[in-house]
């Protein structure tokens, strides 16, 4: 028997442990596998092949039952994922179904996620930003937060590292504030947009409308032939999952990669419980998981663990990692885990109309918009908030037919479409401070279907959000009436917290154990052999969008373990 | 060029086997008697003229799907008194069922809905002519052949001449 139990346990010993398939567990796996290390990659929902697994991929429009509408059952049954932007009936699959995990609102949250291989990285807008040094100096100026860990060039070479695997579009725009990557040909730009463009150009010296970064391939390189990816074929249904790999996904590029060093184990349906810590041996041993189909337990061992859950349920399987070493959950000596999470306000945006260019208009569709970089607060504190906000800009032209009438004449109005004039528009990127209140905690009482402790949600906005919307509102509209547009509207839809779905921090980095979950290398301050490279690990928000930064952390951490393991560090 | 780069990949049979009859009911809302009501009011708003009308193109049966499963009871309601209201004033306005009017008259009886003072009619009427120019814009045949929709543009050009005539032209 206890042969049996030697055997048993080495067959579920791997080198390495990735908790999570999504935007960063696939480059945790990519990286270790292509190292050398035998990697179990666990992945709580089911498994989803590229290409194959992506039923609606190629749906015409009319072929879907509500031509795209959800059913009043999914939206009663589903009241939270029913209000993300990207849910409905073409990418239902994708989404987390409301009962599938219930969580605590200790304040209203609309927690946005998606379960299988790939995570949401299959239903992601795809902008991808480099951070600069105004975000990783921050918080040691403003004194919102503890000093990151790591500057901008601890990251630079790792951000040119995952950028031309991932293949990210883009123009090199030459400013401080963004700083440039290693880019494909960018998109094109309309002439409405460059009239912005050029309108800010002339009147603000330090503002300034590029054109936006995304993980779209618009020329493909060898790496990514060798990946089985092609050109972006600007269908723009991206989150039904592209068949061309067209644009960048775990499913598409790094999970097949890793895949064929032959050193992957993926193991779908398998839903983290805890990490183990071994007491006498001062570390992790292993993963202990549910199986979601069988709900039995069962554990695997490795010598390093990388999580990357997706920032909150990371911070769920640190906190639910306890022992008599960490009662407080795993690495948690300074009671911070679970803490400052913050996250991107996304609430406010602005609309117009522009009376000029009517002699021209737009061809195809672009899957992609411009980009105005954040410009508040940067070089010296000048408004009475904390911080700043980055904004999406586009514009567009629609044909609308005359609806009026009935019969021959209607039918002859529709099929007539006149062109009408340019829209413009634009949604604010805020920043917002990680602040001890902002919490995540686990229930004591309730349990979510697999045993594990149901997650609390304490989160919400402050003083700083909405004095960051209003003074977007103001710039933004200052910039619209200089620009010519007219009819302009600005909104604030006070959508709860969480539908941006740029959740961050818990498990934030830091050069202080007494302040700080993580260190430089995103390894746990005081369990050496784990990683967190998710979402989770993020000191503050900055206004960028968060993936780019995830993915060269990661292959930054996992060259460091690696390396560290070789040496026995780990 | 773009395209035969995609072409590289091969796709799975499911996503070349396109059938266009999608439109089956799973809970059906109407009576049969109905639904032929729905074809002949859809008919009545977009008529067969050089090109299929609402009728053949089964338009009712894309409005019947959403009222079943997308709308709320109040919504449903109203759209069953709405049609049933519609035979009682064919009866009145031309003594004979809806169906069997002629175009004039099916087209005032419709547009008087559309401007009754009765708020029901009203929504009954603006709701089936919402769906039935949604229906038709979104059928495969206007689609493919009259608004010539492209799945896989495969380009964005941002600043291009106005076409001297704009959009798509009737066949």
């Amino acid at each position: 028997m206890a042969n049996l139990n030697i055997d048993a346990r080495a067959q579920n010993t791997y080198d390495a442990i990735v908790i999570g398939s999504g935007i960063s567990g696939g480059w945790a796996a990519k990286e270790l596998t292509g190292k050398g290390l035998r990697t179990l990659v666990l992945e709580r929902g089911r498994d989803v092949r590229h290409v194959t697994d992506y039923p609606t991929t190629m749906m015409q429009p009319w072929e879907f039952d509500h031509r795209g509408q959800l059913t009043k059952e999914v939206k009663d049954a589903n009241p939270i994922i029913s209000k993300c932007y990207a849910f409905y009936e073409g990418t239902q699959q994708f989404f987390v179904k409301d009962a599938e995990h219930p969580y605590i609102q200790e304040k209203p949250f609309d927690w946005i996620r998606g379960y299988q291989v790939g995570g949401k990285s299959l239903m992601w807008a795809r902008q991808t930003q480099r951070w600069s040094d105004f975000d990783f100096d921050g918080p040691a100026r403003d004194g919102f937060s503890v000093d990151w860990p790591i500057r901008y060039a601890d990251l630079a070479p790792w951000y040119s590292y995952v950028e031309r695997f991932a293949g990210i579009t883009g123009n090199k725009d030459g400013l401080d504030t963004l700083p440039d990557g290693e880019f494909l040909p960018p998109h094109e730009w309309n002439c409405v947009e460059k009239h912005f463009q050029q309108q800010v150009a002339s009147r603000y010296k330090d503002r300034h409308v590029i054109m936006g970064r995304a993980a779209h391939i618009t020329k493909p390189q060898p790496v990514h032939l060798q990946q089985g990816r092609a050109q972006c074929q600007h269908r723009t249904i991206c989150e039904r999952g592209c068949p061309f790999g067209g644009y960048f996904s775990s499913n598409s590029s790094t999970i097949p990669w890793a895949a064929k060093t032959g050193k992957m184990t993926l193991r779908p349906d398998s839903v983290v419980h805890s990490i183990i810590y071994d007491e006498q041996k001062g570390r992790a041993t292993g993963v202990r998981i549910v199986d979601a189909n069988t709900k039995q337990m069962q554990e695997y061992y490795a010598r390093i663990i990388f999580l990357n859950a997706a920032a909150l349920n990371s911070n769920l399987v640190l906190l639910n990692s306890t022992s008599h070493r960490f009662p407080n959950g795993l690495g948690n000596d300074s009671g911070v885990l679970g803490k400052y999470v913050a996250f991107h306000n996304y609430r406010a945006g602005i609309s117009a109309q522009y009376d000029g260019n009517l002699d021209s208009t737009t061809d195809g569709r672009r899957p992609n918009s411009p980009y105005i970089p954040r410009f508040r607060n940067v070089y010296k504190q000048e408004t009475d908030f904390l911080r700043g906000y980055a904004a999406g800009f586009s514009a567009g032209r629609t044909s609308r037919a005359n609806q009026n009438g009935i019969g021959a004449d209607l039918k002859q109005n529709l099929l007539n479409p006149e062109l009408g004039g340019w829209y413009v528009g634009s949604h604010m990127m805020g920043e917002t401070i990680p602040k001890e209140t902002n919490y995540v905690a686990l229930d004591s009482a309730q349990k979510d279907p697999f045993g594990i402790p149901q997650l609390k949600i304490s989160i919400a906005y402050d003083d700083n959000d909405d004095k960051m919307v209003k003074d977007y509102q103001e710039q933004m509209t200052e910039m619209f009436t200089a620009a010519g547009f007219t009819n302009i509207r600005v909104r604030d839809d006070h959508r709860n917290p969480g539908l941006d779905i740029h959740e961050m921090g818990g498990a934030r980095m830091g050069k202080d154990p007494k302040t700080s979950v993580l260190n430089k290398w995103n390894q746990l301050h005081t369990v050496k052999n784990v990683f967190v490279t998710d979402g989770s690990c993020m000191t503050s928000t900055s206004t960028q969008n968060p993936s780019l930064t995830y993915m060269a952390m990661t292959a930054r951490s996992a060259d460091y373990a690696v390396k560290a393991m070789k040496k026995g560090l780990v | 060029m773009a395209v035969a780069a995609g072409g590289l990949i091969s796709l799975p049979a499911w996503a070349t086997n396109w059938t266009s009859e999608t439109v089956q009911l799973t809970h059906p809302f109407l009576t049969s008697g109905q639904d032929d009501l729905l074809a002949d009011i859809a008919e009545t708003i977009i008529p067969t003229t050089d090109t299929p009308g609402a009728k053949a193109l089964n338009v009712h049966q894309f409005i019947q799907k959403i009222v079943t499963d997308c709308y709320d009871k109040s919504a449903q309601e109203t759209f069953r008194n709405g049609l049933n209201a519609i035979e009682e004033q064919a009866q009145k306005a031309f003594g004979k069922p809806f169906r069997e009017g002629d175009t004039a008259q099916r087209t005032a009886l419709l547009t008087q809905f559309s401007q009754s003072t009765e708020p029901a009619q009203k929504e009954f009427y603006s709701m089936v002519k919402g769906l039935t120019v949604r229906g038709y814009m979104n059928s495969e045949y206007v689609m493919t052949n009259l608004t010539h929709y492209q799945m896989i543009p495969g380009h964005y050009y941002g600043c291009v001449p106005v076409p001297a005539k704009a959009v798509s032209q009737t066949k």
